[in-house]
């Protein structure tokens, strides 16, 4: 007998948002990605064909990082002292863009001499976040925004408290912004409600739900994304953005990846536990509709590409 | 409708500060202008007071009592305050606000409000919270609730059942199956049992300027499902707007119309539809975002009605 799959029928789609920009575009980078723009829950290809593949960043620093793990280390090397080694390393581990974190150690001019260097070394689209102190961010994000003018970067991170400086910058010089709330729907909603209230296209907003790492309260992560998408779906066009999280940054925070000794013998080897933490943790998440994920550990992008890989063809 | 007023709640500054200040004159006033306003009883919430309560409780009572003659809802978790209030009740049936269907609770507060011949509000949360479900809400009150009233002797007239209003900033999803859970009330058990609820606790955590269209809206909907009993703001001028024109099936306005439109709709088991609402006016499309936003049908999100 033949069996008939029900299929959804939604009135809403994601918006479909384009990062970087080529010369064509008016910027200088090899290629610009496009994300977004589904008009189903994740990878029912069989209701509509996911349109545009979700993507891999490599989360680089602008300086070397005191507190990554030695695992880290390991396959970056002495190019984590140096932002635009580090960013070809990145681009050849398969990255589909780049994330750059400054940190409190810059200065504006600092920041603008590494986003030209990594904006010079790689032409991958870039994302750059600011240290994570409202005043700070808004000092280095701004010379950063008009530096890299016309690159479509994605300025980061648009806090409830931190978001008006960064959207201006962001529309001053032809940028786009992640919206990052803490794992709330309505304050995921309502900070796009914000944002798109001061002019910014909502075609310009790459929203950061905000997770945890496998263990450590990805449910509730993952709960919010399918409730935000649903919305989406509905027609809610406060929630209709693509979706960008970090779980290199969760899963590196998690014992499980952090500890090397004094765990279970059980656990087994460190370095494969790590990869496999941030791993899970990363196809989780691209499951439940993350466009972005935010990765660190080289190995992990091979093994979360190969997934998604398969689900797009699926 | 019966209207508990809820004015005198410690969570209000200036309560604090009268309580605070034992300043007999302005809980006077503030009961005097609820009743003044419609108010059928007034709710008087001190908080636990765990170490004054022994003197507090009389002293508010006296003072209320001395200036209204409604029945004074006494709303404490702390079951020696309640039963210090009790003592000094001398005018009217007072209600014992609340207990819950946690074993602990439902052993004491029944008991007391027996003994001294007081109504009851009895809420649907059991030991592991408040279920989202209206039928879960349902079974506590007719598994657990009404089986222990009836078991202790308990005048089922006194008994008032508190299905839960939780806010739409957080728990969104109990605000349409609140409406479920007043109405399959009414016919959970013979006779009725009455039904109360706490209106504006479903505008809780939201900027003060929306709370009360939420709440009026609120308040349609659940009058279409019959609710007769709730903790409400009496002072509230527009809300008794609505309440009248429900109440009185007036439709002589437009806003009045559609008021009783989304009440009708909602008695139906119908969701109030797009074309009911004149949307080139600005209150009645903020009505119609309000109703998305009680169903659960649009996130909530603090700028809801700028969307």
């Amino acid at each position: 007998m033949p069996i008939e799959i029900p299929k959804d029928k939604w009135p809403g789609s994601i918006k479909a948002v384009t990062i970087g920009a080529t010369a064509a575009e008016g910027g200088t980078r090899a290629k610009s990605i496009t994300i977004g723009g589904q008009n189903t829950m994740p990878y029912l290809q069989f209701e509509k064909p996911t349109p545009n593949t979700p993507v891999i960043a490599i989360e680089i620093k602008s300086r070397k990082p005191e507190d990554w793990s030695p695992l880290l280390e390991k396959p970056w090397g002495e190019a984590m002292a140096d932002p635009a080694e580090w960013a070809k390393k990145a681009e050849a581990a398969g990255a589909d863009l780049l994330v750059l974190a400054l940190t409190l150690e810059d200065t504006p001019d600092s920041a603008v001499k590494t986003v030209k260097a990594v904006l010079a070394a790689s032409g991958l689209p870039l994302v750059v976040w600011g240290p994570g102190q409202a005043e700070k961010d808004n000092e280095l994000l701004v010379p950063v925004a008009e530096a890299a003018k016309g690159e479509k970067v994605v300025l980061g991170v648009c806090e409830d408290k931190n978001y008006r400086t960064i959207v201006a910058t962001a529309m001053a010089n032809g940028h786009l912004v992640e919206a990052r709330t803490p794992m709330d729907v309505n304050l995921a909603k309502q900070l796009n409600i914000l944002i798109s209230d001061m002019g910014l296209p909502m075609d310009r907003i790459v929203m950061d739900p905000t997770t945890g790492a496998l263990g450590y309260g990805i449910e509730y992560g993952y709960s919010v994304m399918e409730r935000l998408r649903l919305a989406a779906l509905q027609g809610d066009a406060m929630t209709q953005l693509p979706m960008m999280v970090t779980p290199g940054f969760e899963a590196w925070k998690a014992k499980e990846s952090k500890v090397g000794e004094g765990v279970p013998e059980a656990w087994g080897d460190w370095e494969a536990r790590a990869v496999n933490w941030e791993t899970l943790t990363a196809m989780a998440l691209v499951e439940s509709g993350a466009d972005v994920v935010v990765l660190r550990h080289p190995e992990s992008v091979k093994r979360v590409k190969a997934a998604i890989g398969e689900l797009m063809a699926a | 409708m019966y209207i508990i007023g809820e004015n005198i709640h410690i969570l209000s500054d200036k309560v604090k500060e009268a309580l605070t200040n034992r300043d007999r004159e302005f809980f006077m006033d503030l009961a005097v202008r609820q009743v003044e306003a419609g108010a059928k009883a007034i709710d008087v919430n001190l908080g636990p007071r765990k170490k004054d309560f022994a003197e507090v409780w009389p002293w508010i009572i006296e003072s209320i009592e001395s200036v209204v003659d409604v029945p004074l809802s006494i709303d404490t978790t702390n079951v020696e305050g309640m039963e210090a209030a009790l003592q000094t009740i001398k005018k009217t049936q007072p209600i014992l606000n609340s207990t819950s269907a946690e074993p602990e609770r439902l052993e004491k507060v029944p008991a007391l409000a027996k003994k001294y011949g007081a109504k009851i509000i009895a809420l649907t949360m059991g030991t592991s919270g408040i279920p989202v479900e209206a039928d879960a809400r349902v079974e506590i009150a007719v598994g657990t609730l009404i089986p222990h009233l009836m078991e202790i002797g308990f005048n089922m007239e006194d008994l008032i059942i508190d299905p839960l209003v939780l806010t739409v900033s957080g728990c969104q999803q109990y605000c349409p199956e609140l409406i479920g859970a007043v109405n399959m009330l009414q016919y959970s058990w013979d006779p009725a049992p009455m039904i109360s609820v706490g209106l504006s606790n479903v505008s809780n955590a939201v900027p003060k300027e929306n709370r009360p269209l939420i709440n009026r809206v609120y308040c349609a909907m659940l009058m279409g499902v019959g609710l007769q009993m709730m903790i409400a703001d009496p002072l509230d001028a527009k809300q008794n707007d609505v309440i009248r024109w429900i109440e009185a099936k007036d439709t002589s306005t437009p806003l009045a119309a559609l008021y009783n439109k989304i009440a009708e709709r909602t008695a139906a088991g119908e969701e109030p539809q797009f074309e009911d609402f004149d949307m080139s006016d600005s209150d009645q499309a903020d009505i119609w975002k309000t109703t998305q936003i009680l169903l659960n049908k649009v996130i909530y999100a603090d700028g809801y009605l700028n969307q």
